[in-house]
């Protein structure tokens, strides 16, 4: 039997390494392929791959077993309780993952053992064992794991094709009949995977708004890009709740739809009363009954669609908005206390999306400017502000927040009272015409009103308080400040971005209040948010300029995301969940008229299930899990005790993270001091001999302070200076590393 | 995609791109010199375009370090780029790529010395592309000090790839910087 990859092996590049598989597959007759068995993605491999280009990462991996005999090791606590893949879902956790950095760190230290006639050899036979690893991982794994590899891209392909040699060569000889069950599950996987890769790409090919997304990058950076990112999100998040409740909602209810006798004016567009209160966009239209085309057939119960439907939406909203927080936690989490300096500014945030080029030359020229200042804060000396200065300081601060906090609460209170009379002084509800339509538009003016100019009071607070700063020392009179703050700000202004996402928080907060009475809200919003998109990118491609300082994206998404979390969804989740299981539903309209509370819909659901005997699971499920506070508190004991685990973990890995990093640091000593022996040694070497015989004494009173059988080893260990081999340089190494350990316990 | 004739080596399991970016993005290499590249990539050609049509590229021409991206990706270091350069490079610029991928080329493109250490050289080579050489030479000089004095961790005067990655972990914008839009 000849197989058939072998000619379409020969042209690898033509196919995914999964279609080879199937061609495989398809051509034998028995199932007797290997495959791959569960994933063992070891250290090994993370280690080779993240050696140098065109180097050696076998040395790294070489170092990886000579790890565990270090010396070093004894200081070190093991702290082994997650021995997760470095390839797993936290590539990115560089700092929680001290294994990666290790094998990272691997290469340099190997500098000092290097031997460079093995170099060539343990190349050859690392690389093997690399194609090695990556041939016994699942395919998924093994096409990141190559994807991942910092090679260029004939060397990654001629390692695929190694690696698919060697599995062709595995199966070819037979080996390793996984059982039944793993081959029966790779057909239905790799389709999977491959349903899952061109769902991927038309996906891709959506990419909306990608050409103007390229252009506010090029223009403005990625600080600015991140709030139409974010827009972006927010808009496909509400596309994906108006598709759940048109879906499950308001599908079912045009079957059962009643004419709609009101006629249409255009005060409906500002009101959203009158016509549109018969329509689906409101709770009151919708039927409490069980809907049911065709008699005695399927039949569609509304109250507890609709209950359910809104239900499992913020339950999967819930879960969304949680991963995408942790995800943007790991990814961008930085210990707060680091000290982020020049060299970050410098090396890691210059932003290659800015391809204008007067915004290149905008961001370089801000970038000098930055420079200089920070250079002419270092020369000048810590100012120390008189106690007149300091008292005017708090004094600013404090009538800051006491105007904030008071205007904040005038206007809450101004809204509250106006809500409530609003309806006793300006609208008449029996009269359904005009005008007291128009006066229901009262109230979401003043608030729109207050929304608009409230903000912009704070920002000048801002400012009125950032002048006061030691940094700004050429605004010396305070008059001067204010007036700065007052005058509009030369030049156009730039985008105020956090302004900006709070504004799309709310507005999202406010779609999930309204989701309960409205389930078609979700598309209104999506109309709002593409109407914000263009005028928000018109706006700022007509009046604003790139910002000046570098703004911490990453940190500042992170803690919208946290903010859109908590405040917004918890407190939305807080007040549905009160009108769920207390407020009485309205008795003349809705799905839920008649009953106690809506959610008496699902206990008297429950109740009628009880007499059927097929159904006493679900009875079961519900009394004895989601009724019972019994449950509840097991699964939050349950939650803690893993959180307190977890944070234990986390204190242990900071704890080997700090002395990790004295480790670097003392190697880094041990480096400079054994280079500098050496140098002593060469020059040694180079003097004539009778002039070393005297000058023996010099260079062993250096090493004198270094620990006091040092200076012996040395003297009896050098000959006509031919001994300094590598072996010896370990053996100082060693031999130093210990005194420096002396040297520490004795201050300690 | 140019025509049925059209047959690009898809290397989709060594990108992070999908299928139809790859041959999107050979398009746009094509459309640098349609008459070097051919639409039949069947026989692997050893097709490479000059530095300067690549630098001239809307997403790279205007940014300061190309020519150092062009040689890091390039086969020879010499900035003239095949296909298969032309892939890793967009495939390690793009947002899928992980961070430590984008770290190791980042370290490979400020090292203009390609020694594997960011020497004081290097860093104010960099520097004066950042600022457009507006810095005096003693401000670039204190400059370089100060970032070898924050980063440098085994205090050997110079950044090793281990500095910089140790760097990378406090700056979580790099991976949204360090990223360019094709």
């Amino acid at each position: 039997m000849s197989y058939h990859y072998n000619e379409a092996f020969e042209n690898p590049d033509y196919h995914f390494s999964e279609t080879l598989e199937i061609d495989r597959r398809r051509s034998s007759q028995k199932n007797l392929f290997p495959h791959q068995s569960p994933y063992d993605s070891s250290l090994h491999v993370s280690s080779g791959e993240h050696s140098g280009r065109g180097q050696n990462y076998p040395l790294a991996v070489r170092m990886a077993s000579m790890r565990h005999g270090s010396e070093y090791s004894r200081d070190l606590p093991r702290v082994n309780v997650l021995s997760r893949s470095p390839y797993g879902k936290s590539t990115d956790n560089l700092s929680f993952e001290p294994e990666p950095e290790l094998a990272l760190s691997l290469p340099s230290t190997s500098h000092l053992l290097d031997r460079p006639d093995t170099r060539g050899i343990s190349a050859v036979s690392e690389e093997e064992k690399l194609v090695g690893d990556l041939a016994s991982m699942s395919t998924s794994e093994r096409i990141k794991a190559i994807q991942k590899m910092p090679e260029n891209m004939k060397k990654k392909r001629e390692i695929r094709n190694k690696v698919l040699k060697e599995i062709t060569e595995k199966s070819r000889r037979g080996r390793a009949q996984l059982s039944c069950c793993t081959q029966w599950l790779q057909g239905p996987a790799l389709s999977f995977r491959r349903f899952g890769n061109s769902l991927a790409e038309y996906f891709h090919l959506l990419r909306l708004w990608h050409g103007t997304l390229k252009i506010i990058g090029a223009e403005f950076g990625t600080s600015v890009l991140s709030y139409f990112i974010f827009l972006k999100w927010l808009l496909t998040f509400n596309l994906f709740s108006f598709l759940i409740n048109f879906g499950f909602i308001t599908i079912p209810q045009f079957f059962a739809a009643e004419p709609n006798n009101v006629s249409f004016t255009g005060l409906e567009l500002f009101t959203g009363a009158g016509y549109f209160q018969q329509t689906v966009l409101y709770y009151g239209f919708y039927t409490n009954a069980t809907i049911s085309k065709i008699k005695n057939g399927p039949s569609y119960n509304m109250q507890l669609a609709y209950i359910f439907t809104v239900g499992i939406y913020f339950a999967i909203c819930f879960l969304i908005l949680l991963l995408s927080m942790a995800k943007s936690f790991c990814r961008n989490f930085i210990n707060p206390q680091t000290y982020s300096g020049n060299a970050i500014r410098l090396l890691c945030t210059w932003d290659f999306n800015i391809t204008n080029e007067k915004a290149v030359k905008l961001k370089q020229k801000n970038l000098s400017t930055q420079i200089k200042e920070d250079l002419m804060e270092v020369n000048r000396e810590v100012l120390n502000l008189s106690v007149r200065e300091r008292l005017v300081r708090i004094v600013i601060h404090l009538v800051s927040w006491a105007a904030s906090l008071g205007t904040a609460v005038a206007a809450c209170a101004g809204v509250y009272f106006l809500s409530i009379n609003n309806a006793k002084l300006f609208v008449n509800w029996h009269k359904n015409d005009l005008e007291s339509q128009a006066a229901t538009l009262l109230l979401p003016i003043v608030t729109s009103l207050l929304n608009t100019f409230i903000p912009l009071f704070y920002s000048w607070l801002g400012h009125l308080e950032r002048f006061q700063t030691p940094g700004y020392q050429i605004y010396v009179t305070i008059t001067r400040i204010i007036g700065t703050a007052v005058c509009a700000s030369w030049g156009p202004p730039e985008f105020d971005i956090g302004r900006n996402v709070l504004e799309l928080i709310y507005v999202q907060t406010l779609t999930w209040i309204g989701i309960l009475f409205s389930p078609l809200l979700p598309g209104i919003q999506m109309i709002s948010f593409s109407i914000v998109f263009y005028v928000k990118k018109v706006s700022l491609m007509m009046n604003c300029q790139p910002p000046r300082k570098a703004w911490r994206t990453a940190q500042m998404m992170t803690s919208f995301m946290f903010l859109l979390f908590f405040p917004s969804f918890v407190g939305v989740l807080s007040v549905i969940g009160v009108t769920v299981w207390r407020l009485k539903p309205s008795e003349e309209c809705g799905p839920f008229r008649g009953l106690s509370s809506m959610y008496a819909a699902v206990s008297n659901w429950i109740k009628i299930l009880e007499g059927y005997t097929a159904s006493k699971w679900v009875v079961w499920i519900y009394s004895n899990l989601i009724t019972s506070a019994l449950f509840f508190f097991i699964l939050s004991v349950l939650v803690l005790i893993i959180t307190y685990l977890y944070w234990q973990i986390i204190e242990g890995r900071k704890t080997m993270a700090k002395l990790l990093r004295k480790q670097i640091i003392n190697e880094g000593k041990d480096k400079i001091f054994l280079l500098e022996k050496l140098r002593v040694l060469q020059r040694v070497k180079q003097t004539p001999p009778v002039l070393r015989e005297q000058g023996r004494q010099s260079p062993y009173s250096a090493g004198g302070s270094r620990g006091t059988g040092f200076p012996q080893a040395w003297s009896s260990g050098t000959g006509p200076g031919s001994s300094t081999s590598a072996a010896e340089a370990l053996a100082l190494a060693l031999r130093a590393r210990e005194a420096a350990q002396w040297e520490d316990e004795d201050y300690d | 995609m140019k025509g049925p004739i059209c047959k690009v080596y898809l290397s989709q399991d060594c990108t992070f791109f999908t299928r139809k970016e790859i041959l999107r993005l050979f398009d746009r290499y094509r459309d640098l010199a349609p008459q070097l590249v051919p639409l039949d990539y069947t026989g692997k050609p050893a097709v490479t375009l000059p530095y300067e049509l690549i630098g001239s590229m809307p997403e790279l021409k205007d940014n300061p370090f190309r020519q150092r991206i062009a040689e890091v990706f390039s086969e020879n270091g010499d900035g003239n780029m095949t296909l298969d350069d032309f892939l890793d490079m967009f495939s390690v610029l793009s947002e899928m790529a992980p961070r430590d991928l984008k770290a190791y080329y980042a370290f490979k493109i400020y090292d203009f010395n390609n020694d594997d250490y960011i020497c004081k050289s290097d860093l104010e080579k960099t520097v004066n592309k950042l600022t457009r050489n507006e810095l005096t030479p003693e401000e670039v000089n204190l400059v370089c000090d100060k970032v070898i004095y924050e980063a440098d961790v085994d205090n050997d005067g110079k950044l090793s790839l281990e500095d910089f990655q140790h760097m990378i972990i406090r700056a979580p914008d790099f991976l949204s910087t360090f990223h360019i839009r094709i």
